[in-house]
């Protein structure tokens, strides 16, 4: 079995990825040099870096930071220039 | 940008200077109280405003967008370098508000970069049933790319369409206003010769040997076959277009570990092209010759494997260049400001500006090595030409005005 390591990224995309390999395993078994082989990666080269970008955007969220942006008000989010 | 000169016939010497950017967007011309039309002199004088007395005379300089291009593979969508470069300018980048969430476009207050993958001409499945790869330039409509480029230069906003990556469709299009400075990143920026000759500078991330498998998220072996079937169309359309850009930034494996494969530790090269208008080549210590420095010693305590830094002229790709390069990471910030106090012809300005800069953005892939280093200072490379070119047009409209 392939190891798949895509924890964070949406359920949607992390499925789309293996399936897309999947794809291109077959469709390159056929004629590995087609063009048809070439693009099939290159479908998986372009949803695993969707993937990948969905991950980092979702890693990189301060929880603290994304509740303050809508409430600004609160006692803990509250800053002042001066 | 335009610069304009008002003559109320009241009072002569209240001359004010509006430069407020004129956008010429067809369509919306009708509406606008003030009546522009351009003569081929590109004198520009409001009709209506003369009936009260007053005369207005602007001369438009022809390019206002400074247009840069970044080709490198899958390059749309992460996009560390143009955090850096809008961070040099000040301001964050993001995406347009309130519109398509999966738009690829990044919007700063100086900078707007937009993805070439926009311009494809095939989305995913038309790609699929012909047989051709997103590298293929029939997945491209080159003459939109060309056209849309080449409004935004002269001032003119367009709609341009946006190419979905997650669903791999083609979206209705966004509204892009013309910015101070126009990014345009992805695989093809310097394919078509039309749209290199828009191009005031230009980048190559040669990023081809890392490939970082935890953050893909899927085997070796998938990658390998990637890699392997992208190759002949890879080959073929993007790498030839190093040839063509101003400034190529090479990631290589390290030579400090022997048979290293682990390829955390990185060599990294920035080659750049002499002669270029606006641009000034980085050296170390000494202009034109070849130095090789280990910084690590008694001044600066490194751990394994250290860094090396090299520079000198070089050949590449039938052109002559300045090379630097840098093999090995930094554990430490005060190594930094160690090198930069040793590089010239940076365009900093002020003395650390790069290691702040570096500071700033600890968190970003890159920061410990080369990579970020070398993206940092094609940002400043990049905001010097920015004010070289500002001050050039300014000195011309000056001097066309006496």
């Amino acid at each position: 079995r392939m190891y798949v390591r895509a924890r964070a990224a949406p359920e949607g995309l992390t499925n789309k990825v293996e399936e897309s390999i999947k794809t291109a395993e077959e469709v390159c078994a056929g004629d590995p040099v087609s063009g048809e082989c070439a693009a099939a990666w290159d479908e998986v080269e372009e949803v695993s870096a969707a993937a990948s970008d969905a991950r980092l955007k979702k890693k990189s969220s301060d929880p603290l930071e994304e509740y303050c942006k809508d409430n600004m008000e609160a006692d803990e989010c509250r800053t002042y220039e001066d | 940008m335009a610069v304009c000169t008002i003559y109320t016939a009241h009072s002569l010497n209240t001359t004010s200077q509006i430069t407020k950017p004129i956008k010429p967007h067809f369509g919306s011309h009708q509406k606008q109280q003030i009546f522009l039309f351009t003569t081929s002199k590109r004198i520009i004088t409001t009709t209506p405003s003369r009936a009260l007395g007053s005369d207005i005379s602007c001369v438009a300089e022809e390019q206002k967008t400074i247009v840069i291009g970044l080709a490198a593979d899958s390059g749309c969508g992460k996009s560390t370098f143009m955090r850096r470069l809008t961070s040099v300018f000040g301001g964050a980048a993001e995406p347009p508000k309130g519109g398509n969430p999966d738009s690829n476009t990044l919007i700063s207050d100086t900078t707007t970069v937009i993805c070439l993958d926009d311009y494809h001409s095939l989305d995913r499945t038309g790609r699929k049933k012909k047989g051709v790869t997103a590298l293929d330039p029939r997945a491209n409509d080159f003459d939109l790319m060309y056209e849309q480029v080449k409004a935004i230069k002269e001032g003119i906003a367009v709609e341009k369409p946006i190419y979905n990556h997650v669903s791999g469709l083609l979206d209705p299009p966004e509204l892009i206003q013309p910015p101070k400075i126009l990014v345009i990143e992805g695989l093809h920026p310097m394919y078509d010769s039309r749209v290199r000759d828009l191009l005031d500078f230009s980048i190559y991330l040669d990023i081809s040997n890392e490939r970082d498998m935890a953050e893909r998220g899927h085997s070796l072996e998938s990658i390998k076959a990637s890699i392997e079937a992208r190759k002949p169309d890879f080959d073929a359309y993007i790498d030839p277009q190093k040839a063509f850009a101003d400034a190529v930034i090479e990631v290589l494996p390290t030579q400090l570990i022997p048979d290293d494969n682990e390829g955390k530790v990185l060599r990294v090269r920035l080659i750049m092209k002499e002669g270029v208008k606006f641009f000034e080549p980085v050296y170390l210590f000494d202009e034109g010759s070849t130095i090789s420095w280990i910084p690590c010693g008694r001044k600066l305590t490194c751990s394994y494997p250290g860094i090396k830094f090299a520079y000198g002229p070089d050949s590449y790709k039938g052109h002559e260049v300045s090379v630097l390069e840098m093999d090995g990471q930094f554990d430490r910030l005060d190594e930094l400001i160690y090198v930069e106090s040793h590089l010239s012809n940076i365009s900093t300005k002020f003395y650390g500006e790069i290691t702040q800069q570096m500071l700033k953005h600890a968190d970003f892939p890159g920061s410990n090595n080369g990579t970020g280093l070398f993206q940092t200072i094609v940002g400043l490379k990049i905001r010097d030409l920015f004010e070289q070119i500002v001050t050039s047009r300014v000195g011309a409209l000056q001097s066309a005005k006496a």
